[in-house]
């Protein structure tokens, strides 16, 4: 009976341990459903709205700042931004923060889908203190758009400079009626071919549209557009630089408490999303101007910037180790530059993976309550380049040393998906505790975002691993006695 | 927006994570430990009594368990 009880128990004390308790205090991007006939209720109106649309980097940033107001008798905080389905899937970074106020940091965001196969899904922005009626206040609404950017032409050759089309609407979405709109495009230079014109009658100060300066466009300003109305125009602009997408980054973190080591390990599927070749590669051709580093559309060098103290880096693909990478440790950054087997042409692929060790004293602290620690690490490290990168989905583990309990984390980012798995490697009985957490349509402005997880670790459970090893030798210590008392020799026994 | 948990990581400033033993002597130490525990299991070995059992094999256990552990971390496998 009683080794039943014990047996229970430690059952128990199993089963505790390997559902780590998850308990984060960020609200995952979550998502809900609303019947098709759904209307947002027009209790907002946007008194005025001006969209920045930043198209410096590889992918559009977009900030629509906008004073709205409530047109309701009674106090709202739900405010509505519809974005089209598939476009919305390739929205990332979406943030929303009080424009006079952005120190309070972003507001809670959630992805509201109609039932039916709806051509329009919404970002629901829950203002954290009701606006009563009449009174305004000013968001500012930013976000990046991925995959957006179609090379035009499609094919280049080697050394051409491309150029590419983006198609946006002129009116900024919104669900509301708004008084007075604005569009600001930025290019990266004032090489821009071609854009939509828009008839003057449309704009309210009946001038040409878009007003052009420099490589600043500007799209109105429009008078009452009513909610949902769309205007699609496409611009056309130089951009000799790689559009890098990655497929999907996963990003280990590994703690080891007798080590004293955060060991970091990430694995890119990048893919240029820019003109494909017109002709074969030809190696003649680019090494010739390698030494004139001209612009092109080729990916030829990564620059990641570690933190300081980052020790025994590697960069290995495929085919194993690629010694064309450089390490400059430094005391405010260590530089690690990865040049690929092959410059990255459009349509072209490349996968591999970089991993280095850190002291885990700058990112572990121990709290003064108990045996619990708290950690900080970057979500996101990856390469720094100026035409920035866009991740369609980051997958981060953090693998907790074995026997670590009631994990708690804290992120920023906007996470689709977290969980706490059991992951199984050197020395490990039971195996460690995992935690899991997915980002979709993360861009490179998300690189100093922190991740603090927290746990509680009893200094028992260090002692796991010297134990189960010190119990193995002793088996064959306990072993080779007995086996060496067995008496094998023929003949009588031997009587002392 | 305050945070709960930046604000335990702020208050922990004052006493980071330090490991039992450094990076710089996990393989003096380990190497020493496993050279100890090799040297009593080679003793054991010469006189393979009961009560040798756990005059030696248990401290002979205890060093192989600790050594291998900061000998493996010593390598670069940060278990």
């Amino acid at each position: 009976m009683r080794s039943i009880a014990f047996f229970s128990s430690c059952l128990a004390a199993l089963s505790s341990f390997a559902s780590a308790e998850l308990n984060g205090s960020q609200a995952l991007l979550s998502r809900s459903v609303l019947p098709s006939t759904f209307k947002p209720p027009q209790v907002f109106k946007n008194a005025n709205l001006v969209r920045n649309i930043n198209l410096d980097k590889a992918y559009p940033r977009e900030v629509i700042n906008v004073i709205i107001e409530n047109v309701d008798s009674k106090p709202q905080s739900e405010y509505y931004v519809p974005f089209e389905t598939s476009l919305l899937s390739r929205v990332g970074g979406f943030e929303v923060r009080d424009k006079k106020n952005a120190e309070k940091g972003p507001f809670k965001v959630e992805v509201v889908g109609l039932d039916t196969e709806s051509s329009t899904e919404f970002f629901l922005i829950h203002l954290p203190t009701p606006l009563a009626p009449k009174e305004q206040q000013t968001l500012s609404i930013s976000y990046s758009v991925l995959s957006a950017l179609t090379p035009m032409p499609a094919k280049i050759g080697q050394s051409d400079r491309q150029y590419v089309q983006y198609t946006f609407s002129a009116y900024s979405p919104s669900a509301y009626a708004t008084e007075k709109q604005k569009t600001k495009l930025k290019f990266p230079s004032g090489d821009v071919p071609d854009y939509t014109t828009l008839p003057a009658e449309l704009n309210a100060e009946k001038k040409a549209d878009p007003q052009k300066q420099g490589s600043t466009f500007s799209y109105g300003p429009y008078n009452n557009v009513p909610a949902g109305a769309e205007e699609f125009v496409s611009v056309r602009y130089e951009f000799t630089k790689p559009l890098t997408h990655a497929t999907l980054l996963e990003r280990d973190l590994e703690i080891s408490h007798w080590g004293g080591n955060l060991a970091t390990e990430e694995r890119y599927w990048l893919a240029n999303q820019g003109a494909q070749l017109k002709n074969h590669f030809s190696r003649v051709e680019w090494q010739k101007t390698q030494y004139l580093n001209p612009p092109s559309s080729a990916l030829r060098e990564l620059k990641l910037p570690l933190h300081p103290g980052a020790v025994d880096p590697y960069f290995t693909d495929d085919i194993g180790n690629v010694s064309t990478s450089r390490f400059r440790p430094g005391k405010k950054e260590a530089l690690l530059e990865l040049k690929p087997r092959y410059p990255i042409f459009g349509g072209w692929k490349y996968s591999f993976r970089v991993g280095w060790n850190a002291d885990l004293s700058s990112y572990l602290r121990k709290l003064s309550t108990g045996e619990s620690y708290v950690l900080k690490v970057p979500f996101l490290e990856g390469p720094r380049i100026g035409e920035g990168i866009a991740y369609a989905r980051v997958n981060l583990r953090v693998i907790l040393p074995e026997g670590a309990t009631n994990v708690r984390y804290s992120t920023t980012v906007a996470l689709v998906d977290s969980k706490t798995s059991v992951h199984k490697t050197f020395m490990d009985t039971l195996g460690r505790p995992t935690l899991e957490l997915s980002a979709i349509n993360v861009v490179d402005d998300f690189r100093e975002r922190d991740l603090i997880v927290t746990y509680d670790y009893p200094w028992t459970a260090g002692l796991r691993k010297p134990i189960v090893l010190t119990l193995g030798l002793f088996a064959v210590f306990g072993v080779t006695w007995v086996l060496g008392n067995i008496d094998t020799s023929i003949g009588k026994k031997k009587t002392a | 927006m305050s945070n709960p948990l930046l604000d335990v990581w702020e208050a922990a400033s004052a006493s980071p994570f330090h490991p039992i033993v450094s990076k710089d002597n996990e393989f003096v130490l380990g190497f020493s430990l496993l050279l100890f525990s090799l040297f009593i299991g080679g003793v054991f070995s010469l006189n393979r009594s009961f009560i040798n059992l756990p005059l030696l094999g248990v401290p002979a256990s205890i060093a192989f368990g600790f050594g291998s552990v900061l000998m493996i971390c010593a390598v670069g496998v940060y278990v």
